[in-house]
């Protein structure tokens, strides 16, 4: 388990993380969301030892990473892409992080099978596409098979095809009982990837749940036959109802129950009855812009 | 626990960090695999012949040693070793691979420590293959001279190169930025230590890394020399050292 425990950064008077906490657990896919300059990038190189905290710390199974005897078999870290030598061949570069992390050489062309970069491993990094970089940035974090990642904006520069391949990957990472996070600006991305979601606000987290109770909505959305009298009937009851574009009745503060049994009453015909959601772009400004 | 995956076939992985041996082996992988890195290593080596060789052919005064020229060369070579160290550390924060390397080993003493020895090795090594470069040079050009105490200056000349290699990794890893670093240790070298010699000899000799390689080839003030060359360097890697370990990695 990773525990993030008050990490806090500092720059003079600026504060870039404020008292952070967050526990990951292994089996799931935790997203980690906020607007440009939130503080995600900085508190994921404070939990690897890249940006030393102001206060606080991350522990990885009770210990820092720098106490990790080899941190790289632990955890798999793709931070920045371009963080490469443009002169170096992909594999060469691989075939160096190997050794570092002390895995035999043969490993690096089945990661770069994995991530479909087998055909370019021998040209220069300098000449690859973005994309490229990022599959070759996810090929050197999986080099170990490490049972945590933590990837910042991986699917940047991914085409469609790349995206879901690496959706597919961080699925079945947590599946096989790994800790993954997840760092993403492509909310829809999120929304189908992730068990569980972290959002942060100028330094702070400003929610931390399931990813369907965050989405949950406080209302039900209903659909009837006769979408204006059962209105009228739910306003005389005295709940509260908004009639949307396509023709469905939003109930803020009822549940399903409460609202069937006005229509059960009024003997309404429903064609859909279900809790109202919110979608995760909703929810990330309405919290983003709160923070 | 997080250090486990079920249904994991996974690869042999080491479960220890990695031996200062490996570390060192693969620090001078990384230099040599850029093309950085391979034409100042084959700059270091060829450089101080091909002088010699010129030098040895335009020349019609007779040469009374070898030590002289040997050393004269050897801190050509030297010269050259500095901007191979320089790139050994500033060139991995001018590219971010710094960030690489910290995750993977975020003891940036012991990183600073194995890049040190990294390049002393290689430094003596493409210094010996240079001295003995130039002293096959000499020994086909040049007739007549003394070879006394060449094993002397040979030793120094790798010695030299060792130590240049470290100055420039310990400054490169200082200011973390390969121009600044090139710039500022080629002006105080081969300018502000020569202007100083002019006026103040008594101090510029006592601080200057080019004139010590120099002294300690033809076996001239040799404590001196020594100690010159390994004020330099230590200064140069506690430099290095405390400025890397305060550097945010971003």
């Amino acid at each position: 388990m990773i525990t993030v425990s008050g990490l806090t950064k500092r720059y003079g008077e600026r504060t870039v993380v404020d008292h952070v906490s967050f526990d990951l657990e292994p089996g799931t896919v935790t997203g980690f969301l906020g607007p440009n300059g939130a503080g995600k990038t900085t508190t994921m190189r404070m939990m690897t030892s890249l940006v030393a905290p102001t206060a606080g710390s991350a522990v990885i199974d009770g210990k820092l990473y720098a106490e990790l005897p080899n941190p790289g078999a632990v955890v798999g870290t793709l931070l920045d892409a371009s963080a490469v030598h443009p002169g170096r061949t992909g594999r060469t570069h691989l075939r160096l992080l190997a050794s570092a992390v002390g895995v035999p050489a043969s490993r690096v062309d089945e990661v770069l099978d994995m991530v479909g970069l087998s055909d370019a491993a021998g040209r220069r990094i300098g000449g690859y596409s973005l994309g490229m970089r990022q599959r070759l940035g996810i090929a050197g974090a999986l080099l170990a098979d490490p049972p945590v990642l933590v990837f910042d904006e991986p699917a940047n520069g991914l085409d469609p095809e790349g995206i879901r391949w690496m959706r597919d990957l961080l699925r079945t990472h947590a599946a096989r009982g790994g800790t993954v996070l997840l760092s993403s600006h492509l909310l829809n991305e999120v929304e189908h990837t992730v068990d569980r979601l972290l959002v942060i606000g100028e330094g702070r987290i400003v929610a931390d749940g399931p990813v369907a109770t965050l989405l949950a909505g406080d209302g039900t959305t209903v659909r009837a036959v006769d979408a204006p009298s059962l209105a009228a009937d739910l306003a005389a009851a005295g709940l509260r109802v908004e009639a949307t574009a396509d023709g469905a009745l939003v109930v803020a503060g009822a549940d399903a129950s409460q609202v069937f049994a006005v229509a059960a009453a009024g003997g309404h015909v429903l064609t859909e009855l279900r809790p109202t959601e919110r979608g995760l772009e909703d929810l990330f400004f309405q919290l983003t812009t709160a923070a | 626990m997080t250090n486990t995956l079920i249904e994991a076939p996974g690869p042999a992985v080491r479960s220890t960090g990695a031996s200062v041996p490996s570390l060192v082996g693969l620090e001078i992988r990384k230099s040599l695999s850029t093309r950085s890195g391979k034409s100042l290593a084959a700059a270091s080596i060829l450089l101080a012949p091909a002088a010699a060789a010129v030098a040895a052919t335009a020349s019609s005064e007779p040469l009374g040693s070898v030590t002289g020229p040997l050393g004269a060369l050897g801190m050509l070579t030297g010269l050259v070793l500095l901007s191979f160290g320089v790139l050994s550390t500033a060139g991995e924060w001018s590219h971010r691979t710094v960030q690489t390397t910290y995750l993977l080993v975020p003891h940036r003493g012991r990183v600073l420590a194995t890049k040190a020895v990294a390049v002393a090795l290689m430094g003596a090594a493409f210094a010996a293959m240079a001295a003995a470069l130039v002293a096959g040079v000499l020994a086909l050009l040049v007739s007549g001279a003394s070879w006394a105490g060449v094993g002397l200056a040979f030793g120094a000349v790798v010695a030299a190169g060792a130590a240049f290699a470290v100055i420039g990794a310990g400054v490169g890893a200082a200011t973390a930025n390969t121009p600044a670093a090139l710039t500022g240790l080629y002006l105080v070298i081969l300018g502000g230590i020569p202007v100083l010699r002019t006026f103040k000899p008594e101090i510029g000799d006592k601080i200057d890394p080019a004139g010590a390689t120099l002294a300690l080839a033809q076996g001239q003030a040799t404590t001196q020399s020594i100690l010159i060359l390994s004020a330099w360097m230590g200064v140069a890697l506690v430099a290095g050292a405390v400025m890397t370990r305060r550097r945010q990695v971003s």
